[in-house]
C-alpha cells in the first residue's frame, strides 16, 4: 500500500515539479539553497500526501504546502552562504527572446522581487501565478480586502525599488 | 506597462528553464529526513520534558531523601510529587495535541499560530518549572532552618551572639544568588535557542499581523 502510495505521489510530483522550482526560485538565489529548499518541499508534500483528498488540485496543493514551507518551516543549512542579488542564480533570461531593454528590466525586476520579504514574495508568486484574490488570501489566511492591500503595496514598493 | 504584468509574461515563459529532476532522484528526496524547524522544536521541547522529569527525580533521589527523613517534609513532597507528574502529563498531552496540529496544509497564517502554540506551550512548562525550582528551594531552606540540626545549632550560637539577623541573611542571599544563577542560564539558554529558531517565523508572523490592523 506503501509502495502505491509512493508511487503515484513521485509520478505527481516529477510532473508538477515547476510549481516548486518557481517557489524555490523566488526563496532562494543560489543553486545549493534552491535544492535545500526543493529537497525539504518534498518531504513536507509526501508527509502532508496521506492526508491530500482529490477535492483540491493537486497544484493547488502545492501551492500551500510550498509557500508554507519557504515561509515557515525551512531552517536554512548552515553550509548554504546567501548572497545578495540574483546573479547568481542558475537560471538565465534567454537574450534571444527579448529586445535589450526588456531584459534588461526584467533583470531589474527579478531583483527587486528578491529584495521584498517572504510574506511580498508570496504575494507576488500567487500573482505570478495568476490565482485571484480569493486563493491568494485563503492560502495566506487573511481577508481578501488585505490581499488587496497588500498587493497594492507590493506593487508601489516594487517600483520604489525600481525607480528610487 | 504594469510591472508584474512584464514580469508575469517572462515567468510563464520560463517554465522549460527549471531543472527537471527524474523519478528516481525525487523518490530518493522522499526518504530523506525533513529538518524543517517543528522538527527541531519537538526535539528541543522533548529534550526539556525529560531534561525536568531528570532534575526532579534526581533531586529526589539524591540529597533529598536522606535528609527529607530527619526533616520531616514527606507531608509536603508526596502530594508535590502527585501534583507535579499530574501537571507534567498534561503538558505533555497538550504539547502532543499541539503538535499534531501543525500541519502544512493549513493557511500560513495558521500554520504559523500553530507553531507559535506549541511553543507557548513549552514555555509555560518551562516557566512552571522554575517557578516550582524557586517556590521548593524557598520551602526546603525554610525546613533545614526549622528541623536541620547543623542549621538549628548555628542559629542558636548566632542568637546568643545577636547575630540571628545576619545568619538568616546570608542564608537567604545565598539561596537568592544560587537560584538567580541557575534560573539566569536556563532562561538565557532558552533565548538563544528559540530566538534563533524563531526568529524568522516570528518576524514574518508579525508581518502578516501587521496586515490587519
Amino acid at each position: 500500500m506503501n509502495k502505491e502510495l509512493e508511487h503515484s505521489f513521485v509520478e505527481l510530483l516529477e510532473k508538477h515539479q515547476n510549481i516548486v522550482h518557481k517557489v524555490c526560485r523566488l526563496y532562494t538565489n543560489n543553486y545549493d539553497a534552491h535544492n535545500d529548499l526543493f529537497q525539504e518541499i518534498t518531504i513536507q508534500l509526501w508527509k502532508a500526501y496521506p492526508k491530500f483528498r482529490g477535492d483540491a488540485k493537486f497544484s493547488t496543493w502545492m501551492y500551500r504546502v510550498g509557500l508554507n514551507t519557504a515561509i515557515t518551516l525551512y531552517r536554512k543549512s548552515k553550509r548554504i552562504i546567501n548572497t545578495q542579488g540574483f546573479d547568481a542564480i542558475q537560471f538565465k533570461i534567454k537574450a534571444e527572446d527579448y529586445d535589450d531593454t526588456e531584459e534588461q528590466q526584467l533583470k531589474l525586476l527579478y531583483k527587486a522581487v528578491h529584495q521584498l520579504n517572504d510574506i511580498e514574495k508570496a504575494l507576488v508568486f500567487l500573482y505570478l501565478e495568476d490565482k485571484n484574490y480569493k486563493e491568494i488570501s485563503e492560502t495566506m489566511g487573511i481577508t481578501e480586502v488585505n490581499a488587496r492591500v497588500k498587493m497594492n503595496r507590493v506593487k508601489t514598493k516594487l517600483r520604489t525599488i525600481l525607480n528610487p | 506597462m504594469d510591472e508584474l504584468e512584464l514580469l508575469k509574461k517572462d515567468w510563464k515563459k520560463e517554465d522549460q528553464d527549471y531543472p527537471k529532476l527524474s523519478y528516481k532522484e525525487i523518490y530518493k528526496m522522499i526518504l530523506k529526513k525533513s529538518s524543517s524547524i517543528v522538527k527541531w522544536i519537538f526535539i528541543i521541547s522533548l529534550l526539556e520534558f525529560v531534561f525536568w522529569a531528570i532534575i526532579s527525580l534526581a533531586l529526589k533521589d539524591s540529597n533529598m531523601l536522606d535528609g527529607v527523613k530527619d526533616l520531616d517534609m514527606n507531608n509536603i513532597i508526596i502530594p508535590a510529587s502527585i501534583i507535579s507528574y499530574a501537571i507534567l502529563i498534561y503538558f505533555f498531552y497538550l504539547f502532543y495535541k499541539n503538535y499534531r496540529n501543525i500541519i502544512a496544509t493549513d493557511s500560513t497564517k495558521r500554520l504559523m499560530e500553530n507553531i507559535l502554540k506549541t511553543r507557548r506551550t513549552v514555555k509555560y512548562y518551562v516557566a512552571f518549572n522554575l517557578a516550582s525550582l524557586v517556590v521548593g528551594t524557598f520551602i526546603s531552606l525554610f525546613y533545614v532552618l526549622k528541623h536541620d540540626g547543623n542549621a538549628i545549632s548555628q542559629i542558636e550560637l548566632a542568637s546568643a551572639n545577636g547575630e540571628l539577623f545576619k545568619v538568616y541573611a546570608i542564608y537567604i542571599l545565598v539561596t537568592i544568588l544560587i537560584l538567580a544563577v541557575v534560573v539566569g542560564i536556563l532562561l538565557l539558554f532558552y533565548w538563544l535557542v528559540y530566538g534563533i529558531l524563531l526568529k524568522r517565523l516570528n518576524k514574518n508572523y508579525r508581518e502578516l499581523k501587521k496586515l490587519e490592523v
